[in-house]
């Protein structure tokens, strides 16, 4: 079984954010990369996989020069093969640019019986790449998969709807595309830290894949601004130890009159 | 809150101070490159944080229980520490021979510095482990090596180092536990040992126990000891678990913290059937022992820093969200809002003194890391050399920064207020847990005496006019400097007082009591001044990269308001900045002490000696 891990780089979520001087990026300065953590979830079913049935894992990427090391902590898990599709930044926060690509590269590097991504990339938050690279290929997709089971000619899968789950039997080769709850990521060792750098990483442009990234980049979205969400307001303390009732009374005309919520 | 560490000043001091990239140009730690030591580091810090850390309060609260003679560990450490294992990281220092992943030792203790601060009851189990398999490695047969050192480095099983026992505690030459040669080469083992950490526990399968004993016929004291394995449960010759071996645990002590590491007393041979082969040669255990002694007398050293890095980081947390009182600016009005409490200058300076103290402790740790690594990739007198810098400096690391580790989990807790006497933040378990690191593994009073009796005059004095001269040598440098000027004449002058009483006391008719009444505050003196040396060190080398940030982005240090936008922006410029800072003040607040001890040292004041006690 050969099976794909499309993964991606994003500023940890304990960084602090700030917006770029163009408005329309984050400051990347100070900022820790990350695995994106929905990846670290197909990241570890795909391993999972490769150990109990054995399977060839190719980890993709697309990004910058620095993203290479994505695949180092992606290897010191487990794992093969390494594609870097190395951008100039023209499609980055582009779904619809980063599925295209992607797509070419999981076509060079293929075929791939399963395809695994996170079902978003922590970052733009989208949640739309898994299932485009999955259109784009024309095979089948389930998104936010929480539980899997392996069958002979296919695989079952849980995934997460409103108020419930949904029971999906789909034939391979699919694009599965991970939520919290499918397993539980493992922590790497420290032998797999010092194997990772000896694992084989193929580097290809965009061109090489047959792709104009100016011309893919912004073609269907573009990013007009960015701004972070208003600071939290102080909250309010009624205080109630001379006389309680009062207090109950003023916090009962709070929320209806000014929160709205009774 | 989480376990938190200041990983910014933990790269700084790896890589940007110590030549740590120098060594992996070496032979030895050739497999390494910068990029992996970072990434290991990033690893060690998450396990840390999201699988030891988490069980810590469990482990304090629960705690190892004796139940049916037999110790269970808090149920929570058995995952965590299955991870400890899986990962590698017990034996992440040790040789790769035995299954040991070889990293440099200085890059061991930021690792350790992780999960000591996370986990310190947990943490103990492992380092026993390594320690005992490092001098059974070392030590051992070939054989003995084969049965027991991997299995110790991987964690499958435990160690311990039985030296204690209720007459022979500071005075270890006391010890009775007996040993008596049998027929088959294999000696008998009988006696009661107490304060064995990890004497017993659930978490491996088996514990291998090096234990101190007199073999009949040896001289008194501690030239009559002999080192001996003593497996918990008997190993047959293919490495497979055989019977038990007449190791009975009596009871574990209830004690002020480090509740999850259980302190056992152990019975070795009340059936008379207790096997344990000798481990180098009779008569020469407490040499051997001390192979695993100083490594860990470092290793508590780093148990009080790492408490203290973690209470600092806890107490600054809090310090930036809890409301108290108005802005000191704004006293006496009082309509003015709550701020948070890091807002008052007292409680800024109780953060600031940890701050400054965490970091010169954590410079001395892995300073005298990073000069064990270098004992091991130097040959001749240059490897002697470094050699006698850590000897010199072990005691140093033990009780210096297990003293102030501890007195600053509690300026910490004192920034909670009175939340911190309570068991609803972690500053009250810091504290308690870190104040066994200045009475374990030889008391403070031990590390001095070993200090001003055997390391100082080693050598003629040789090695520590050396690490002084390297402290002087900061002094010349920065003695014109118009920031560091007055730092660096205190630093000068405490470097003078101490120099001035090697040189007085042993003239002294009183000296042997002089020196044994004042070995402690001495010792102090020595780490305050290397403490203040490494500091301001490092805050020559962050100023320069500070300027050059500033240059690069054009701003103007004089404009103040520019610079603390530019310091407010960008995180690596607050960092040079802070450190800058913690030199000076560690230099204003500390150093006057080492003056004022040596007052009392030189006028021979006798006041203890003197009265009625």
């Amino acid at each position: 079984m050969r099976i794909a891990v499309l993964v991606t780089y994003v500023p940890d979520t304990a960084s602090t954010i700030k917006v770029g001087p163009s408005g329309k990026a984050i400051d990347e300065a100070g900022i820790k990369w990350i695995i994106s953590p929905y990846d670290e979830f197909a990241v570890e079913e795909a391993i999972k996989l490769k150990e109990s049935k054995g399977a060839e894992v190719t980890y993709i990427t697309y990004g910058p020069e620095r993203d290479q090391q994505v695949l180092r902590e992606c290897f010191a898990r487990g794992g093969d093969k390494g594609v870097h599709v190395v951008g100039t930044g023209a499609a980055f926060g582009d779904a619809f640019a980063i599925a295209q690509i992607l797509t070419a590269a999981v076509k060079k590097a293929g075929p791939f019986d399963l395809i695994f991504a996170g079902v978003k990339g922590v970052g733009s938050d989208q949640g739309l790449v898994g299932a485009m690279v999955a259109e784009l290929l024309d095979i089948p997709h389930v998104a936010s998969v929480t539980k899997i089971e392996y069958g002979e000619a296919g695989i079952t899968a849980w995934r997460e709807i409103e108020g419930g789950q949904e029971v999906v039997e789909v034939s391979l080769p699919c694009v599965i595309t991970a939520q919290k709850g499918l397993n539980e990521p493992r922590y790497p060792s420290l032998k797999g830290i010092m194997a990772a750098k000896k694992m084989p990483v193929e580097s290809v442009k965009v061109a090489d894949l047959g792709l104009d990234e100016a011309a893919l980049g912004g073609a269907t979205c573009r990013w007009v601004s960015l701004a972070l969400p208003p600071a939290k307001s102080a909250g309010k303390i009624i205080h109630g130890e001379q006389d309680p009732q009062a207090a109950a009374r003023e916090l009962a005309r709070l929320l209806r009159e000014e929160a709205k919520v009774i | 809150m989480a376990y938190q560490v200041d990983m910014r000043d933990v790269k700084f001091q790896l890589f940007e101070w110590l030549p740590t990239e120098k060594l992996l140009q070496t032979e030895r730690f050739s497999q390494w490159a910068k990029g992996d030591l970072e990434m290991v580091l990033e690893e060690a810090y998450k396990l840390a944080a999201e699988v030891l850390a988490p069980t810590n309060k469990e482990g304090d609260r629960v705690g190892a229980r004796f139940v049916d003679g037999k110790v269970v560990m808090p149920p929570s450490f058995r995952e965590a520490y299955q991870k400890l294992c899986e990962g590698g990281w017990i034996s992440c220092i040790n040789s790769p021979e035995f299954g040991g992943m070889g990293l440099p030792e200085v890059v061991g203790t930021a690792i350790n510095e992780f999960f000591f601060g996370a986990n310190i009851s947990l943490a103990l189990t492992a380092l026993l482990s390594r320690g005992a398999g490092y001098l059974i490695e070392k030590f051992g047969s070939d054989e003995m090596r084969k049965l027991f050192v991997e299995k110790m480095y991987s964690g499958q099983w435990g160690g311990t180092m039985c030296l204690t026992e209720p007459q022979a505690g500071s005075d270890v030459g006391a010890s009775k536990t007996r040993a008596v040669k049998q027929e088959n080469g294999r000696y008998l083992i009988s006696g009661e040992k107490i304060f064995i950490t990890s004497g017993d526990q659930d978490l491996t399968e088996n514990i291998i126990h090096l234990v101190l004993a007199r073999t009949p016929g040896a001289p008194a004291g501690t030239a009559g000891l002999s080192l001996f394995v003593v497996p918990k449960i008997r190993v047959n010759a293919d490495g497979s678990l055989g019977q038990p071996n007449d190791v009975q645990t009596a009871g574990i002590e209830h004690k002020l913290g480090i509740h999850g590491s259980p302190t056992c007393s152990l019975v070795f041979g009340p059936n008379n059937a207790c096997e344990g082969f000798l481990l180098g040669e009779e008569l020469q255990g407490m040499k051997l022992m001390f192979h695993m002694m100083n490594p860990a007398r470092i290793e508590v050293g780093l148990q009080g820093e790492a408490l203290a890095s973690a209470a600092l980081q806890e107490a600054w947390q809090y310090a930036k969200v809890r409301l108290q009182g108005r802005h000191w600016t704004r006293l006496k009005d009082h309509d003015a809002p709550q701020v948070p409490i890091i807002e008052h200058p007292d409680v800024r300076r109780m953060l600031f003194t940890s701050y400054a103290y965490v970091q010169a402790m954590r410079a001395l740790l892995m300073q005298t890391s990073y000069y064990i690594d270098m004992t091991r990739v130097t040959e001749g007198e240059e490897q002697e050399r470094y050699q006698s810098y850590v000897e010199v400096l072990t005691p140093i690391c033990k009780a210096w920064a297990s003293d102030w580790g501890f007195r600053v989990t509690e300026w910490c807790l004192q920034v909670f207020g009175g939340y911190g006497y309570t068991q609803e933040y972690p500053a009250e378990q810091y504290l308690r847990d870190a104040k066994i690191a200045s009475i374990y593994e030889g008391t403070n009073g031990i590390q001095a005496l070993d200090l001003v009796a055997r390391k100082l005059p080693a050598k003629n004095g040789k090695p520590i006019r050396e690490l002084l001269g390297q402290a002087e040598a900061t002094f010349k440098k920065l003695r014109n400097d118009p920031q560091f000027m007055e730092p660096a004449w205190m630093l000068g002058a405490a470097l003078k007082q101490i120099e001035d009483i090697s040189k007085g006391l042993t003239k002294r008719p009183d000296a042997v009591m002089v020196v044994l009444l004042n070995s402690v505050p001495f010792l102090d003196m020595i780490g305050d001044v290397l403490g203040a040396h490494f500091l301001l060190e490092q805050a020559a080398l962050a100023r320069e990269k500070l300027w050059a940030l500033c240059q690069e982005a054009g701003v103007e240090r004089k404009d103040e308001g520019a610079y603390k936008q530019f310091l407010a922006d960008n995180a690596d410029a607050a960092f040079y900045h802070n450190k800058v800072h913690a030199a000076i003040h560690f230099a204003y607040r500390v150093l006057p002490n080492v003056t004022a001890r040596a007052v009392a040292i030189r006028a021979g004041e006798m006041g203890p000696m003197e009265a009625v006690l």
